[in-house]
């Protein structure tokens, strides 16, 4: 094979070669190279990721470790029936992803478009059922009782729980627990479990929200008929980007709703 | 296919008509070539803030009171010398300047593997400068660049958002350049360049990458947790929850040592460039060097622990460190040792490049051997936040690492420019900058000695002959800085033209032409010897071409 | 002609990728797998779900609880990365940087860890003798 070099082209799109498709880009040999290159970096960049909650995970254990009572008390008070719920959804989409990404390698369209919308109903599935948890805490620091009732200003929440960390903070008091504790209970480590929840689910749902919107634009380009059995890079490495937001969660799940 | 190799034109030159079409070229180019050299612009322009700061510090400094700026004034000013340095000089430096431009020359391929993240890192690192500067403008901070909590949330009253997002988005920026290398260095060597074949540089790069890849993401989540801590005002480091403050120096320090290393590993692998070259040997222990950085990358990632002896850690964690921190010191002798056998006997030319080199090399043991002290628990906590670790972390930044990057520059000016620079400029520059650098740092060991404490405007009288002595030698240093901007400059457009391979030195980048045309090799080249395989008649020519009075 | 290289320092004998395209150089895994390994996981969240359950009705101690539940994530982890995310048929390269991740974390929370453990951790503890 001979090679033709422009070294005068600086664009991508234009090149002159021939003897393979247009998604090769000019500085790579072969396209295996362009895969293996893509998908090194891909790994190296989730490697960034792991890391990046590794920093949450730690304070976690620190603190898990300095206050398991507290934790078990305040973890009861996640919605663990939402949560297993969410995991469900997490680990389908995660099938569909895989199944996505093989129904690409075998050029069928058709099955590939179906999965990647698959996966977006669920993502927005399980966003929006975080996104439920998220308002039943705010409307029980709003002194509602759900998020409806906050938004219909329906029925009260009979006591003073306020699980959003910051100064309204306020951790009910143990069934039979003296009441005047209320007021002290608000600076407890309680808020440390509430704010390490807050950060990793939130962290993890900006998460969800970048793959989603890789999800689409890899919909939006199989679609256009992008891929091709000998191409389909973009739907492989987006595919692992996935599937690491689902084992983050993974280790969420037991560590923040299966608490005891 | 016939093989049409077009002649390839320097990457410096545009057939652009309009200016317009010509700013497009440069701020939207993936040509590594060109991202390099908006690198060189951006970083010398923080260089140059980061000294204008450690002017103002300085100038202080020259009396006992404090007659120039408050207490206020002065944290914030040295706040600023250290986040500009530390983030914004001395961590992209050498990666993203000489590693941008030289390592896929170096290993004969393109470009690097992802050309627009490229670009996209040298955005990050605007706007993350823009955020720093900002922060700066709006009044400063004065937390010192190792942002402390509680002095940095629940204390802080100065602008430490805007300066941790700033750190923040640089992060993401070095994780970019350093994903790109290690992608580029596994997949895109040329035909024949096998991993013993690489030049060293490349090997540091490689193991800089690594740590910025293992080490950035958590700094950035620890600067997260800071700053979330201080827009709610709880936060997870916040004692009045039962949260520790000494979390954060564990989670800082985790990324901040390592990160001394993604600032000098780039500078051993370009003194072991420059020592080859200007030896005219194979350098002595290439396997060495090169596991050394390696091991120096790992090992680094466990000695963190050495900056908190006084944190209140546990004797026992710092029993492990210190050990550690001697261990980690094997690797970096084992180069300096190679180095030195390397020069044994080899045909010595002192340009300056070369002068750097060996500035370095002295400047470096200094530097890593009161390492060595700090790390034994008991000297440092004598001299724990004292003068002492000022002058000990300069002497391998300064002396080290910009050393480096200054040695790094002066090199490979002509393959960047295709002009030679004033060698006797060059020469007397090095020796000032040498001077000044000693004369500054030198007295700031005795000072910390004697019990001179670190982050202070104020001092006793008796300490004010060492202090003046330091800041006069600052000037003799900024000096040494001002003289290469000039005649680099000035090369421009009157230096001579470089030729190929002005130094004769070996690498694929001296192969093409200088400046190197924008896809650099019209065919990807065949790597058939080592790195450092000079003739053996090499040293005979340089020995015959000698005159009186040249540099050789 | 050019051929790119993938080998890694280690293996001078390393497989050299044909310079022709080839969908799946490294093997493969077929759907009936990615079923198998949806199964395993959507069974291991019942455990950890039951385990929890259980840990609410009878007395288990809490660290073993916490431990179970953390060897049930790291299992389900394993699968996914093996067998969703291809590490089992990938280069030698992805797979290293895919173990590298768990080196960092362990260099992290041994390190960590031990210091809190050494100093006393919660601080009334004390710090070891
Ligand atoms: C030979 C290897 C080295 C050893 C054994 C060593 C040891 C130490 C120790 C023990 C400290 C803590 C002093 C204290 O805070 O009380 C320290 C501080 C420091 N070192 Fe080094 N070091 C070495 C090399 C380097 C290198 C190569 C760099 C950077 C290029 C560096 C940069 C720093 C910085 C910036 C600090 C001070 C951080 C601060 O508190 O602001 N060190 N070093
Ligand atoms: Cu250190």
């Amino acid at each position: 094979m001979a090679t033709t070099t422009q070294t005068t082209s600086a664009h991508h799109g234009d090149h002159g070669h021939a003897a393979h498709g247009p998604e090769l880009q000019h500085h790579f040999e072969t396209p295996a190279q362009q895969k293996e290159a893509a998908t090194l970096g891909m790994w190296a960049f989730l490697v960034t990721e792991v890391m990046l909650f590794g920093g949450i995970f730690l304070a976690y254990a620190v603190y898990r470790w300095a206050f398991p009572d507290v934790w078990a008390e305040a973890a009861h008070h996640l919605n663990t029936p939402l949560g297993t719920v969410n995991t469900v959804v997490l680990l389908v989409s995660s099938l569909t992803v895989a199944l996505a990404v093989n129904a690409a390698e075998h050029g069928r369209r058709t099955r590939l478009l179906q999965l990647l919308g698959v996966t977006l109903v669920l993502g927005v599935a399980f966003l929006g059922i975080k996104a439920f948890e998220y308002s039943e805490k705010f409307a029980h620091c709003a002194g509602y009782k759900t998020p409806i009732a906050w938004a219909t200003g329906g029925e009260l929440l009979g006591e003073q729980e306020c699980l959003v960390p910051g100064r309204a903070f306020a951790f009910p008091a143990e069934h039979g627990a003296a009441t005047e504790e209320h007021a002290s209970t608000n600076k407890t480590p309680h808020q440390l479990f509430y704010l390490l929840y807050f950060i990793a689910t939130g962290l993890h749902a900006v998460h969800m929200l970048i793959g989603l919107t890789i999800v689409s634009i890899l919909t939006f380009l199989a679609w256009r008929g992008f891929f091709t059995p000998t191409y389909f890079t973009p739907v492989e490495i987006g595919g692992l980007y996935w599937h690491l937001i689902d084992v983050v969660w993974v280790f969420l799940f037991p560590l923040f709703y299966l608490v005891h | 296919m016939a093989t049409t190799a077009l002649p390839g034109r320097g990457y410096l030159e545009d057939d652009t008509p309009t200016v317009w079409s010509w700013v497009k070229a440069w701020l939207l180019t993936v040509d590594h070539k060109r991202i390099a050299i908006l690198y060189l612009l951006s970083i010398n322009f923080f260089f140059l803030l980061g000294g204008l700061a450690a002017t103002v510090v300085r100038i202080e400094l020259v009396t006992p009171q404090g007659d120039l700026l408050s207490s206020d004034l002065y944290n914030r000013a040295f706040t600023l010398h250290g986040i500009i340095m530390v983030f914004f000089f001395l961590i992209p430096v050498i990666p993203a300047v000489l590693g941008n431009f030289l390592v896929p020359l170096m290993i004969g391929a393109r470009d690097l593997a992802f050309p627009r993240l490229n670009l996209l890192s040298w955005y990050l690192y605007m706007a993350g400068g823009i955020f720093a500067l900002s922060a700066a403008v709006f009044g400063g901070v004065d937390t010192g660049w190792t942002f402390y909590t509680p002095f940095s949330s629940t204390y802080a009253n100065s602008n430490v958002i805007l300066t941790i997002a700033g750190a923040f988005i640089m992060g993401f920026s070095s994780i970019a350049t350093g994903l790109n290398f290690i992608v580029t260095i596994h997949t895109m060597r040329a035909p024949g360049m096998t991993w013993f074949r690489l030049p060293l540089f490349i090997w540091a790069s490689y193991a800089t990458s690594l740590i910025i890849v293992l080490a950035t993401p958590v700094v950035g989540i620890t600067l997260l947790l800071l700053a979330i801590e201080r827009l709610w005002g709880v936060g997870i480091f916040d004692p009045a929850l039962g949260g520790d403050p000494v979390l954060f120096q564990h989670l800082f320090w985790f990324y901040s040592h390592p990160a001394v290393y993604i600032m000098i590993l780039p500078g051993f692998g370009v003194i072991s460039e420059l020592i080859a070259t200007f030896s005219r040997r194979r350098i002595f222990g290439y396997e060495f060097i090169a596991f050394s950085s390696m091991a120096i990358a790992l090992l680094g990632f466990l000695v963190w622990g050495h900056h908190m002896f006084v944190s209140s850690q546990s004797v026992y964690a710092g029993l492990v460190f210190s050990f550690i921190t001697m261990l980690v010191a094997i690797p970096s002798a084992i180069k300096v040792f190679n180095w030195t056998a390397t020069l044994y006997k080899g045909s010595i030319s002192y340009r300056t490049p070369m002068l750097y080199a060996l500035g370095f090399i002295g400047l470096f043991v200094i530097g890593g051997l009161t390492g060595i002290f700090l790390g034994v628990v008991a000297i440092d906590i004598h001299v724990t936040d004292t003068y002492f670790v000022v002058a000990h972390f300069h002497y391998v930044m300064v002396g080290g690492t910009i050393m480096a990057y200054l040695g790094g520059l002066h090199f490979w000016w002509p393959k960047m420019t295709g002009r030679m620079y004033n060698e006797v400029w060059g020469g007397i520059s090095a020796l000032v900058i040498f001077v000044g650098f000693n004369m500054t740092f030198f007295p700031q060991f005795v000072l910390g000695y004697l019990g001179m404490p670190r982050r202070y405007h104020v001092y006793p009288q008796e300490f004010q002959v060492l202090h003046v002595l330091s800041s006069s030698g600052a000037t003799v240093l900024a000096i040494g800085f001002i003289v290469p901007i000039i005649y680099l400059m000035f090369s421009l457009w009157k230096g001579k033209p470089a030729g190929n391979n002005p130094w004769e030195a070996t690498g694929l980048e001296w192969q093409v032409s200088s400046p190197p045309p924008t896809h650099n090799f019209t065919r990807i080249p065949v790597v058939t010897s080592e790195a450092y395989a000079f003739p053996p008649e090499a040293a005979e020519r340089d020995a015959a071409s000698w005159r009186p009075g040249s540099p050789l | 002609m050019a051929t790119s290289k993938h080998d890694t320092p280690g293996d001078a004998h390393g497989h050299q990728e044909p310079a022709h395209y080839d969908g799946h150089a490294h093997g493969h895994i077929s759907v009936a797998t990615y079923y198998r390994v949806f199964g395993a996981l959507m069974l291991l969240m019942f455990l950890t779900v039951g385990a929890w359950w259980l840990e609410g009705v009878v007395a288990i101690p809490r660290l073993l609880g916490v431990i179970v539940a953390l060897t049930i994530a790291s299992t389900k982890t394993l699968l996914i990365v093996l067998f969703f995310m291809h590490i089992k048929v990938s280069s030698r390269m992805s797979q290293l940087y895919a173990a590298a991740s768990l080196v960092g974390l362990l260099m992290l929370f041994i390190v960590i860890m031990g210091d809190y453990f050494a100093r006393g951790w919660p601080p009334q503890l004390g710090p070891l003798p």
